[in-house]
């Protein structure tokens, strides 16, 4: 018993001697974080960066863009992560910390483009949507029906009472909690654009932008726009449990599913590889992952990834991201990101 | 103290051995007032081995033990009764300090083991318990073998030099404890595996063990048969010659006879002392007629 | 008169009697429809995992003749020679009369992409096979897999499966000349994770689970056990001990990511400890399991009768002694049962791991406590939220891996009580 407890003692002493002594450690591995809408694409560099070269596979957590620049910016050390993916281009203020940080170098690469698309069960009818009628279907306040300027509290409870020639379904809509950097997006380039329909609406944007802010973008809150949580997989499924409500999501999802979900066409387009690269599919976004130059040369591996991230057979149409359901950029901007990317330009700070 | 009259009576008793004579006389004699709380009869001998005086015993505010002074004699067997609650447990337990291991429990006076006072702050209850080792009311042997059960003592306390000294101490206190003849084939077996009798003697094998001069036994045999109380009890005949015994008991036929002298509580309070037979035949405080007599208990 | 009296007793004591007997009879009847409705439950999610996860273990595979080419392998580019044309021109080889490249292109990609990797072992061992020509069984692409396990219909409008009928006819034809067949998939065991579903597997986290939970179970056990005997034998009864004691039960209930926020704080922030790694995963996860841990030894210790330590105390056993020698192997059975119930939470908990940054695609196993790592439960967790149909399986399969650990730790449990359990 003696011995027993004397060993687990010895153990528990050589266990905090080991911890202290690794704190000091490097660090032979390039550590990524960010947004969970890169991830997919970000590993499968990793993956294949990791196989061809001899340099130790990328270590990726998702932790959400916000999340991952917080903690790329938390300083210039090797203790702390050497890529930020982001699912939306950096923000001045936190430029500002990282700077604050000693982070002074960052070197932003626009690896491709993501849609993000409403869909609903193949079981019911597809629906022809535009960022109006979501709008008016999701937005917590509405000018009044009945005409004049007043903004009052949602009323419309099917889609046909939003506009005559969607079915007379029930608003249901699945979408991405606050948190998740999809939902940013959706707001943003559905919901912004959507209000700005009507006049009165978007002369309140020069006036006070706060204001505008507040009636587009806060979604209504009486069970219409359903939090389904950050699981794109999970909105998959309770689509094909409930074939009358709508989800939100990326497009990779649809592009998995598209045995069992249909995209509604927004503003005419429907959401296609095509139309998304191009531009014409109105809700799409740009992803991008930042480097912290300098890291580069000191955790091995850094420029090598950068190259096998920007490759043709990993960005461009046939490449394997593009599989994973990541749509490219065009060609010509894919040389010039490239391009910049090997010489490790760095964000001008006043470009903002 | 003792009323002077009573003393000098029982000194009688003791010093000249007219029993016979004293206690025609004392048959006579008015018994002690129920109310009259002193200590009746001598509580003192000549050759004591542990000296007790003044002696309370407190549990929180509770006043367990009343101001108790008595002697426990070389090589005699000493045995306490007493209705339940009446604090001879606890006294036997102030005797090796056992009392020490409840929070609230605080002794005053003094207990000495020969010239020794238990309870200076300098003594340390190790070697104390070596000294005045303690049989429990309910068998408790370990849950190991018999051989470890009473080779556990000697060598914790360093007795044994080797193996075979160890080997010679076990059969020797087993078969003290008149166990040996029944184990002798079986000693790496359970203890715990033997009978409710056998667990009794295995226990005093244990204590014996580590040859201490004074054996406490807090009612050995409540838990026992009738057979194997009668075996038990002729052990603690044979062992009188060697040890000095304290026995608390609730059954006063085996007070009557195991033991040469015999204490009273009552409440807290020692009521009488005197030789077995003088209190089993002619008590003095009407308290201990009382219970020898079976009107309460 | 007295007859009377007696008669009406018994009558009213046997009506009573009739209500007593429902009551017990409805209670009965109360607690079995729990304990049925609770197996009901369990067994839907046991039956609901094993049908979405049972075709996991199974990996539907190509036998393709692959010429070693002497012209691509020599014996010093081994490491570098192009395994994917190889294998390429094999796929190729099975279907003569394709010729558009468009088509050449589909046929390469029914073919995973680790098939080049499994090449490249074989011919890394075996150099002396350059110049012939192999039989050799590659994983097919994760599609190919789906399809073949029916979980990519084939009765949908063509454009709406990821399988076009041309290559469903090309499997056909495969199946047709047994060169297709589902074998014992060997990645999941043996790989770590990958973005390639038919590439994925759990050893990578599975490692790190046993790392973590190492480091766990030797911090964790004798710190809770020192403590719980501190307070149970030696510790003064006061306020201050009380106080310790509510707050010990108060951290037993509190919520696990808020460990992980302290882990974040203490172990990465201040002392500087690397992220991901199992080591940091462990002191999260002692410190969630401790009270557990302290709890459960602190009951096993008041369960030992106080007739045992009277006994040793009587002989005249230290204090030390008496625990170490008497009391602790008595209640050891008790600690280990609390110890290895608070590994079982540890095992599962993702939360905390969460902000220690171990919620990461890692793919190389790892190997040390400082390796960055991924655990079960994480793992779980990462393929859930992937798109490929491929991961649904894949998680389904994790997770009963995870229930059969699980599973196995309990019943290691109830082993110990039973056997060192003693009779006194």
């Amino acid at each position: 018993m003696q011995k027993f407890a004397l060993s687990l003692a010895t153990a528990t002493m050589l266990i905090g001697a080991a911890a202290t002594s690794m704190a000091a450690d490097g660090r032979d591995y390039i550590s990524v974080v960010g947004s969970s809408t890169v991830y997919p694409f970000s590993t499968a560099v990793a993956e294949q960066f990791g196989k061809a070269t001899k340099f130790k596979t990328p270590k990726i957590e998702s932790t959400g863009t916000g999340g991952g620049i917080k903690l790329f910016c938390s300083g210039s050390g090797v203790d702390t992560p050497d890529i930020a993916n982001a699912s939306r281009q950096i923000k001045k203020a936190e430029i500002e910390t990282c700077a604050k940080n000693g982070v002074t170098e960052i070197v932003e690469v626009k690896v491709g483009y993501d849609g993000i698309v409403l869909a609903n069960s193949k079981k019911s009818e597809q629906f022809k949507l535009s960022r109006k009628d979501l709008f008016m279907a999701l937005a917590k306040e509405v000018p009044s029906p009945e005409g004049g300027d007043k903004l009052v509290a949602n009323p419309y409870k099917t889609w046909k009472e939003v506009n005559d020639k969607l079915p007379a379904a029930k608003i249901e809509v699945l979408g991405p909690p606050p948190t998740s950097g999809t939902r940013d997006a959706f707001v943003e380039m559905v919901m912004d654009h959507g209000c700005t329909a009507f006049e009165s609406i978007k002369a309140l944007k020069s006036k006070d932008e706060k204001q505008f802010k507040a009636v587009c973008q806060t979604v209504r809150e009486d069970g219409a726009f359903i939090e389904a949580g950050e699981n794109d997989n999970l909105i998959v499924q309770k689509l094909e449990a409930n074939p009358n409500s709508l989800g939100i999501f990326g497009f990779s999802f649809l592009d998995q599913n598209a045995d069992k979900i249909q995209a509604s066409s927004i503003d005419g387009q429907a959401p296609t590889f095509e139309t998304i690269a191009d531009g014409k599919y109105p809700v799409s976004r740009p992803l991008f992952i930042y480097v912290k130059k300098a890291h580069v040369g000191v955790i091995p591996g850094i420029a090598e990834y950068l190259a096998e991230f920007t490759s043709e057979r990993a960005w461009s149409e046939e490449g394997y991201l593009a599989e994973k359901g990541l749509i490219p950029s065009p060609k010509n901007e894919r040389k010039t990101i490239a391009a910049d990317a090997k010489a490790l330009n760095v964000i001008v700070n006043n470009k903002f | 103290m003792a009323p002077a009259m009573d003393t000098i009576l029982d000194m009688r008793d003791v010093i000249m051995g007219k029993d016979e004579a004293e206690a025609a006389v004392a048959t006579k004699a008015r018994k002690v007032d129920r109310d009259q709380r002193t200590t009746v009869g001598v509580p003192f001998v000549e050759e004591p081995r542990m000296i007790c005086r003044e002696v309370n015993v407190f549990y929180g505010d509770k006043h367990a033990i009343n101001n108790v002074s008595i002697d426990v004699g070389k090589n005699e067997v000493l045995a306490m009764i007493g209705p339940s609650g009446c604090g001879k447990s606890t006294f036997l337990r102030c005797l090796n300090r056992m009392n020490d291991t409840v929070a609230s429990c605080r002794v005053t006076g003094e207990i000495l083991l020969d010239a020794l006072n238990i309870y200076d702050k300098k003594v340390d209850v190790v070697p104390l318990r070596a000294q005045v080792g303690m049989v429990f009311q309910k068998p408790n042997p370990f849950p190991k073998s018999i051989f470890d059960n009473v080779a556990y003592g000697p060598k914790i306390h360093g007795l044994v030099n080797n193996k075979t000294e160890l080997n010679d101490v076990v059969e020797d206190s087993l078969k003290k404890a008149g166990l040996w003849n029944e184990v002798s084939d079986r000693l790496d077996q359970p203890g715990t595996g033997l009978s409710g009798g056998q667990q009794q003697r295995l226990c005093i094998a244990r204590a014996i063990a580590v040859r201490p001069e004074v054996i406490l036994m807090d009612e050995p045999c409540s838990a026992l048969d009738p057979i194997a109380t009668a075996t038990v009890e002729d052990l603690i005949t044979e062992l009188k010659e060697h040890y000095t015994i304290v026995i608390v008991t609730h059954n006063m036929q085996q007070a009557a006879r195991v033991s040469q002298r015999t204490a009273y509580f009552h409440l807290g309070d020692l009521v009488e002392v005197g030789p077995t037979d003088r209190i089993f035949t002619n008590p003095r405080h009407q308290l201990t007629e009382d219970y020898i007599t079976g009107r309460f208990g | 008169m007295s007859e009377n009296h007696q008669i009406s007793t018994m009558d009213r004591v046997s009506v009573g009697l009739a209500a007593r007997y429902r009551k017990e009879r409805r209670f009965r009847l109360f607690g079995i429809s729990a304990i049925v409705a609770s197996l009901l439950f369990l067994a839907l999610l046991l039956a609901s995992i094993t049908a979405k996860g049972y075709t996991a273990f199974r990996q539907t595979e190509v036998l393709l003749d692959v010429y070693l080419d002497p012209a691509v392998l020599d014996v010093h580019n081994l490491a570098t020679a192009n395994y994917a044309a190889l294998v390429r021109d094999a796929a190729l080889a099975l279907f003569s009369q394709v010729e558009s490249r468009q088509d050449k292109r589909i046929i390469g990609k029914l073919i995973s992409t680790g098939a080049a990797y499994r090449l490249q072992d074989l011919v890394t061992s075996k150099p002396e096979l350059i110049g012939s020509t192999r039989p050799i069984w590659v994983p097919a692409d994760d599609e190919v897999d789906m399809f073949v396990k029916g979980h990519i219909p084939r009765d949908v409008p063509e454009a709406e499966r990821r399988v076009s009928d041309k290559q469903a006819s090309w499997i056909d034809q495969l199946v047709a000349a047994d060169r297709l067949k589902l074998k014992f998939n060997t990645a999941f065991f043996q790989a770590g994770d990958s973005r390639e579903p038919e590439l994925a597997g759990i050893r990578g986290a599975a490692a790190g689970s046993m790392f973590t939970l190492a480091i766990t179970l030797l911090l964790s056990f004798p710190v809770g056990v020192a403590a719980a005997v501190y307070l149970e034998e030696f510790a003064p009864k006061n306020r201050w001990t009380d106080l310790i004691e509510v707050n010990i039960n108060n951290l037993a209930a509190i919520p696990s990511i808020v460990f992980g926020l302290l882990g974040l704080a203490v172990f990465l922030n201040f002392m500087n400890l690397p992220r991901s790694a199992s080591l940091v995963g462990g002191l999260v996860l002692t410190l969630m399991t401790l009270p557990t841990i302290i709890i459960a030894s602190r009951a096993s210790l008041k369960s030992v009768p106080p007739s045992i330590r009277e006994a040793a105390l009587g002989v005249g056993a230290s204090k030390m002694q008496t625990i170490s020698h008497h009391i602790l192997p008595l209640a050891m059975p008790g600690m280990m049962t609390g110890a290895i119930i608070g590994m079982a939470r540890a095992l599962g908990e993702t939360a905390p791991l969460l902000m220690i940054g171990m919620v990461a695609f890692i793919v190389d196993v790892p190997n040390s406590f400082s390796d960055p790592a991924t655990v079960l439960p994480v793992q779980i967790f990462l393929w859930a939220d992937s798109p490929e149909r491929a991961f649904v399986e894949r998680t389904s399969a994790a997770i009963m891996i995870l229930l059969l650990l699980l599973l196995a730790m309990n019943a290691a449990a109830v082993f110990l009580r039973n056997k060192f359990e003693r009779r006194w």
